[in-house]
């Protein structure tokens, strides 16, 4: 910007300071967090705020083996992925043909997709459970795929007509009439074009499902499906008194996706900001 | 929201088109509308989950109205959302506001700021649970280390500051998501507006009122809406914090749904519970919108 090389006025070092010292204020439980997880728990009583005396590394090593942090890792990484996958792809085929097709029962199939953005997931929790049963799926992780990109599908449908019906469609229609059926449209037309949209949503659908907490609870009982959250919880509970060890638990399971939304940045709060659908 | 049918040309007409749509349909019907349509029939019997439910009639929904904790969870509930309109939806704005600016600092305060909101509500809970905790809390450390060691709470396990805890922890972790909202919408708004208020003489609280809040009503009502749907399934960072606790101070109605329905066993009750959600629910987003419609036709 070129306003940018300007000297600072007084209002603007003003607006600096007050954001600066909000924005400290607010980001410095996080850092709390690491720092005690390299403490010991007299330390973390004795010196809340100070530097570790010693950066004790083991104590996440340690919180690793104990809490089964490889495991939780990896059954949230297959139901995130394999969820967040279906929902894109499903939804962005649905959003194609809401938009740019016509069928028998287009808009009332539409409007029915808006009880999945009006109604929160613990309406369905208990008859879910009885489906899931009858299904033979309960405490395996297609309990959480399955329900997870079910109830995701609402917001990127609309999102993604959203997108759709903000560019003209010239170059399907002329695809159309140089002879291509609409399955070749949808391929090489359509899905080129809203490629950015779908990572985008992509995004914002694993920030949900990565964090998704109640269908983890009830549907899964085996320690060896759980996922990330419901590990976490099972270990503060377990824990509750090793301070140490439960911060460390919780950098693990943090500053990773901390890291990767910082390097995302752009791409995160892009997504996040399409879902108010304004 | 949903916009009006203003469509071009379909590039294909045809029943063979619903394929396109028919995957989606069918996961949304089977984990969605079945479990919706099956809970208008669950609710009205007496259910374990082992035996076949048995039909009691409006049994469950005459308990509901006679259960003090469960007509307590929609005062608790009603309480959160109006605090998380002021400590998210406001804050928020305040904070688009505040960091918006292309000068140096500007872009990282706002990543950081927004950075809660990657964090699983879990870990949110975990993480403020150790700092509201009352013997080495953070929050109670700093009380202390400037003398102010009457202030010091046990934050989570009094029934008079529970649910104000969670509160600005659900500040904390959904602020940011409602400022980047907001921030979006003002970069849409053109400086010279605020360059001829400026030499006008309005200063920066004036344009502010007269000039930022009026040009983000839009945001602004998209927003109250996220936060009243959202509030009203708030679950994760109670079952987190305090579970219900302590005497069911903090009890939502999500928690006790679950406390009946897995805990208790009650499953026909909990999903007579789960109904009454989802009903008042959808009446209070159908009246908001209906609302800001007229509110829009009387305005434009």
């Amino acid at each position: 910007m070129s306003f940018a090389t300007e000297r600072r006025t007084a209002g603007e070092w003003v607006q600096f300071a007050l954001g600066g010292a909000i924005v400290a204020a607010m980001f410095y439980p996080t850092i709390w967090m690491v720092l005690s997880a390299f403490k010991t728990n007299r330390e973390i009583f004795r010196h809340p705020f100070g530097l570790p005396e010693e950066w004790r590394w083991g104590n996440f090593a340690e919180a690793w083996d104990k809490g089964g942090m490889g495991g939780l890792y990896l059954n949230s990484v297959i139901v995130t992925v394999v969820a967040v996958s279906l929902t894109v792809v499903l939804a962005t085929a649905a959003a194609f043909a809401f938009s740019r097709l016509e069928f028998p029962g287009r808009k009332w199939l539409y409007r029915l997709l808006l009880v999945g953005l009006l109604l929160p997931p613990p309406v369905v929790a208990i008859p879910l459970f009885a489906i899931l049963r009858d299904l033979n799926m309960l405490n395996s992780l297609w309990a959480l795929i399955l329900p997870g990109a079910a109830w995701s599908l609402s917001l990127t449908i609309f999102i993604m007509h959203g997108y759709f019906t903000s560019v003209r469609p010239d170059m399907e229609e002329a695809a159309v009439l140089e002879g291509a059926n609409v399955w070749q449209v949808f391929r090489d037309i359509s899905v080129p074009m809203v490629w950015p949209s779908m990572l985008t949503l992509a995004i914002v659908n694993t920030i949900n499902i990565w964090n998704e907490l109640m269908f983890a609870l009830l549907f899964i009982v085996d320690e060896d499906k759980r996922t990330l959250p419901v590990g976490l919880i099972r270990f503060f509970g377990r824990y509750s008194t090793d301070y140490a060890m439960v911060f460390a638990a919780l950098t693990i399971t943090t500053v990773p996706i901390l890291l990767l939304y910082f390097l995302l940045q752009r791409h995160v709060i892009a997504g996040l900001s399409a879902t108010s659908l304004d | 929201m949903a916009r009006g049918d203003n469509r071009v040309a379909p590039i294909s007409t045809g029943a063979g088109n619903i394929l396109f749509v028919a995957p989606a349909m069918l996961l949304f019907g089977v984990f969605v509308l079945l479990p919706l349509a099956t809970s208008l029939y669950y609710a009205f019997t007496k259910w374990s989950g082992y035996a076949e439910p048995e039909w009691v009639g409006f049994a469950n929904f005459a308990r509901a109205f006679q259960d003090p904790v469960h007509l307590a969870s929609y005062l608790h509930v009603t309480l959160y959302i109006i605090g998380t309109l002021f400590l998210e939806v406001s804050f928020g704005l305040v904070m688009a506001v505040v960091l918006n600016s292309d000068r140096f600092g500007f872009s990282i305060m706002r990543g950081m700021f927004f950075s809660p909101m990657v964090l699983s509500m879990t870990a949110a809970g975990v993480l403020w649970a150790f700092v509201l905790d009352y013997r080495l809390g953070l929050l109670n450390s700093v009380l202390r280390s400037f003398g102010l060691d009457g202030w010091a709470q046990p934050w989570l396990s009094q029934s008079e500051t529970a649910l104000i805890a969670i509160m600005f922890v659900s500040g904390w972790r959904f602020a940011g998501f409602y400022m980047i909202i907001f921030f979006a919408a003002l970069r849409r708004i053109p400086r010279n507006i605020y360059e001829a208020a400026t030499l006008d003489g309005a200063g920066p609280v004036k344009q502010f009122f007269t000039i930022t809040l009026p040009l983000l009503r839009h945001q602004m009502l998209t927003c109250i809406l996220l936060a009243v749907t959202g509030g009203f399934a708030g679950f994760d960072l109670f079952f987190t914090m305090t579970n219900g606790g302590p005497f069911n101070a903090t009890e939502v109605p999500a928690t006790w749904i679950i406390r009946q329905g897995f805990d208790n066993n009650e499953l026909g009750y909990a999903t007579a519970l789960t109904v009454i959600l989802a009903v008042v629910v959808l009446i209070v987003s159908l009246v908001y919108l209906r609302v800001v419609e007229r509110a829009n036709v009387v305005r434009y």
